[in-house]
């Protein structure tokens, strides 16, 4: 009889006569988790997860395994392109890496003599683990502007973690949460940074208590003890209300409270101005499931809040993350076994230390764009996409003159993408670096082609605080492909940087490992490092905090300006805020909901991850689907005031009649069409960008929540669209 | 003589498609564009579910059954079930008359358009005879309720889990026993 073992790779090299077998680590999104990769005639045979990963155990989700497919896909840009056409014309010439990046050099040398080099903007989307090398060019260029998602993604957990305890908590799965509040999130479908869905399951099936905060039933909060459904945009309120009750019964971790808080009585103030009547009424959630939900969180020993995205993709970004930090905070399970850890990473060059921020002189952090109005985002080097198109399209406050997007497709990504689309059409250069040529990427200059995870080394994990590092190994070489890292390194001795870089880019992971005392060589050796693992570090030194406390009242923020407790603040469109609107737009649309294979815009040419999902779903409830004459699997068209767009309908349970939920981050790469259907069923048509709108602090834009109408495409038919189904259900 | 089965726990399905993907790279090429499924994860729900508003994610695929109304039904023995518990559809011998595809209670088998058979979920015999685990059940499944061996080994976990969870999660049929009519 044969002895079954689980992710069995010597038994799979003999039987399928793999020739090897290299284990290394994904990044089809944020990355994490450990993978085998078998190679068979120098091509990847197969993708598996490893076992002796500590993040994810073996297990592997859709994207992971599909990375194969990804890497060989026949529309891959291979080489160097640059635009022989008018913009959005997709003609294209193959050119040399020579004469690429001395094109790209260039142009950022004649911008940054003529205009200063401000008007030289990087970015990046979700990143390619690329964050710490585009920052590197950026300040030692001298400029201040690289545009990333942090507005409203991840950057506020980090800014309010920092400024409220020191670090971004981290959930403690590993220790066995015995009661999990996922809050605006599935983890089981997405990845949120450091979390993945196999330690959140496993800590379920150890029998955690679950209460889940979402607008729509997802399958965890069907399987939840509580679920609050909320009104989208009200988490500020919802998490003050609980707070009000773990303050008034005092169901929150006195010791705590007196020792390590700063800022208690204004903050209980703040809370008493939130009685459960009022958040009721605000969040639509009855008060009496608002006290249950706070009851058990707060009475369950350890607990963690699972949290993500949505609740930074609003204009109370920067006071949900604090809200839920303080939720984690009052009931002493910040720091704690089981509950929201302040990891260690192991001491290497951090991506602080590595983005060489210290290097940007201080004039020229001065006229960071938005930096007077987002003072939060400011100091941790994030800026407001709107600034920037602004200082395209009205060259105010000074003009941007070049783009350089790496791994970032902001016009299917930004709110209020038809400006982005503007601005993109005017800008006068602009670089892409890219898998494939995205709707972004056919109006720009020069494209330079990207490799996937399974074509680069790296450090792995690097800029995350769950406290591991795991070494990325390279397993293939695809066409003239170079990773973001390798050509920045070279683009950075064009412009006469060299002397801060390296010759290659395997030195710069020494450099990065260096204060372990190891070198990139020894480091793929090994499964992964771990920083130092300890709880409950506060109580001998306190918190990285200027008061060296937990901050409830904020004195950065107060120093910065900023209301110093949190607060609630309708979302710029809703019943409440803008009730004649809600008359002509009379549903409240929430965007984003992931479904698994993509990850934003990226994957709609994968096969094996397209035929998943083949069309944009927007999800009705049965009584607003009978009323708009909506069918199941109908073509509709969702329109706010800023445009309309069009997804099919899926009718179903699970949320209140007034709210309708669409996908985001849709284009078609098989419509060949160089708009490759930019914007036919992309969500940020719909979203608005206006700075008023977004949140004060973060400059995080609102679109999560909006007010839209929906009706059947046939009364009002969009200009139809060459699209292709090559996809089967 | 080893009884396998594969017994997916449907209550702590995520719906994360995982065993989708991994079941297409073990039977398709790289480079394919399509190709039929042998197992496929679908959404049930939001609905009202024994009067409780509910969710479920559910997986189709061959449950290899004790007395297989499949292989009753194929007139050219085209399905059989092998003593250590797999039903085998030998794709060399179906004509593609579609009559077994009727009788699965279970909608897990589907017509191969490009092949002119049937098609489904052999349990990856090839690799099983192999000592290797089935694709899907290879680890793989982030909610670890994908389950191949002995029925009454997993049926023991699935209990035990559901012990833990405080009650929670499937009941798992004995060993499940489909005739024909």
């Amino acid at each position: 009889m044969h002895q079954f073992r689980y992710s069995n790779s010597e038994r799979e090299m003999e039987v399928y006569g793999y020739d090897s077998v290299v284990k290394s680590h994904c990044r089809m999104c944020h990355g994490g988790c450990g993978v085998i990769v078998f190679v068979k005639d120098g091509k990847v045979a197969k993708i598996a997860g490893d076992p002796d990963c500590p993040i994810a155990h073996g297990t592997l989700c859709t994207k992971g395994l599909a990375s194969a497919q990804l890497a060989y896909h026949p529309d891959r840009l291979t080489y160097p392109v640059k635009r022989v056409g008018p913009k959005a014309s997709g003609r294209w010439e193959r050119i040399s890496w020579d004469e690429a990046l001395d094109t790209i050099a260039e142009r950022i040398l004649a911008y940054k003599e003529k205009y200063g080099p401000e008007s030289v903007v990087f970015g990046y989307g979700t990143g390619r683990e690329n964050e710490a090398v585009i920052y590197r060019i950026a300040n030692l260029l001298g400029s201040p502007n690289v545009l990333t998602a942090g507005h409203f993604c991840y950057g506020p957990r980090i800014s309010t973690g920092i400024i409220t305890c020191g670090t971004n908590p981290i959930a403690d799965y590993e220790n066995f949460p015995k009661c999990i509040m996922m809050w605006g999130n599935n983890v089981t479908i997405s990845n949120p940074d450091e979390y993945k869905g196999e330690p959140f399951s496993v800590a379920l099936d150890h029998g955690a208590k679950l209460i889940v905060v979402d607008p729509r039933l997802t399958r965890p909060a069907a399987r939840a003890n509580v679920w609050l459904q909320l009104r989208p945009g009200t988490d500020a309120a919802l998490a003050l209300g609980m707070l009000n009750v773990i303050v008034n019964e005092e169901l929150y971790d006195k010791e705590f409270v007196e020792k390590y808080i700063h800022g208690w009585e204004p903050f209980v103030k703040r809370v008493n101005e939130h009685p459960l009547d009022k958040v009721e009424e605000i969040t639509w959630v009855p008060k009496e499931k608002i006290r249950e939900a706070a009851r058990l969180f707060a009475t369950t020993k350890p607990a963690a809040i699972q949290w993500g995205v949505a609740i930074e993709q609003q204009n109370n970004c920067a006071d949900n993350d604090r809200l839920l930090m303080f939720l984690m905070g009052l009931t002493g399970n910040i720091d704690a076994p089981g509950g929201q850890v302040l990891n260690r990473t192991p001491n290497i060059v951090n991506v602080g230390q590595f983005g060489a921020h210290g290097m940007l002189p201080k004039d020229q952090f001065a006229k960071r764009l938005g930096g007077e109005r987002f003072r939060l985002a400011s100091r941790f080097a994030i800026i407001q996409p709107k600034c920037v198109w602004d200082a395209i399209l009205e060259e105010k406050p000074y003009p941007v003159k070049m783009l350089f997007f790496i791994s970032s497709n902001p016009v299917i990504t930004r709110a209020n993408a038809k400006e982005v689309y503007r601005a993109l059409e005017k800008v006068e250069f602009m670089a892409v670096a890219d898998f494939f040529l995205t709707p972004t990427a056919e109006l720009a200059d020069i494209v330079l082609p990207a490799a996937t995870w399974l074509e680069m080394d790296y450090v792995g994990d690097f800029w995350k605080r769950h406290g591991y590092i795991l070494p990325r190994r390279k397993v293939i070489q695809v066409g003239e492909c170079h990773s973001d890292h390798e050509m920045l390194n070279d683009l950075a001795h064009r412009i006469g940087q060299g002397q801060y870089w390296w010759d290659n880019f395997e030195k710069a992971l020494d450099y990065i490992l260096h204060p372990m005392g190891i070198t990139w060589n020894d480091f793929k050796k090994m499964n992964y490092i771990r920083g130092e693992v300890k709880y409950y570090k506060y109580k001998e030194g306190g918190f990285s905090t200027p008061t060296r406390k937990f901050e409830l009242y904020s004195t950065t923020l107060e120093k910065m300006g900023y209301d110093p407790l949190p607060q609630y603040r309708e979302p710029p469109e809703s019943p409440v805020s803008t009730p004649e609107l809600y008359k002509e737009y009379p549903y409240i649309l929430i965007t984003g909901a992931r479904p698994p294979g993509f990850f934003h815009t990226e994957n709609r040419q994968v096969p094996r991850l397209r035929e998943l999902h083949r069309d944009p779903i927007v999800e009705i409830h049965p009584d607003g689907a009978a009323k708009e004459g909506i069918k199941e699997g109908d073509w509709v068209i969702i329109e706010s005031r800023r445009g309309r767009v069009r997804q099919r309908a899926k009718i179903a349970l699970g949320r209140d009649p007034r709210i309708v939920a669409a996908q985001h981050a849709w284009w078609f790469p098989e419509n060949k069409d160089p708009g490759h259907g930019w914007d036919e069923s992309n969500i940020n048509i719909l979203t608005d960008n206006a700075l008023e709108g977004c949140d004060p602090a973060m400059g995080a834009s609102n679109i999560r929540t909006l007010l839209c109408r929906i009706y059947p495409e046939k009364k009002h038919p969009m200009k139809k669209k060459n699209r292709m189904s090559d996809y089967r259900d | 003589m080893n009884r396998y089965a594969l017994i997916i726990e449907e209550f702590a399905c995520w719906g994360c498609k995982a065993c989708e993907v991994a079941c297409k790279q073990e039977y398709n090429p790289v480079d394919a564009t399509n190709g039929i499924k042998y197992l496929s994860v679908w959404g049930d729900g939001p609905k009202l579910m024994n009067g409780k508003l509910d969710f479920m994610w559910r997986v189709n695929v061959c449950k290899h059954c004790e007395e297989p109304p499949c292989a009753q039904a194929c007139p050219v023995e085209a399905i059989m079930k092998r003593e250590d518990g797999i039903v085998i559809l030998d794709y060399e011998k179906c004509t593609g008359c579609q009559l077994c595809i009727d009788e699965c209670p279970y909608h897990a088998i589907s017509f191969d358009e490009d092949r002119k058979t049937v098609a489904k979920c052999n349990l990856c015999h090839h690799r099983v005879d192999k000592g290797l685990y089935p694709a899907c059940a290879d680890n793989i499944c982030l909610a670890h309720c994908i389950y191949f061996g002995d029925p009454a080994e997993i049926e023991k976990k699935i209990l035990e889990k559901r012990k833990i969870r405080g009650g929670w999660g499937d009941i798992i049929p004995k060993a499940i026993k489909i005739s024909r009519r």
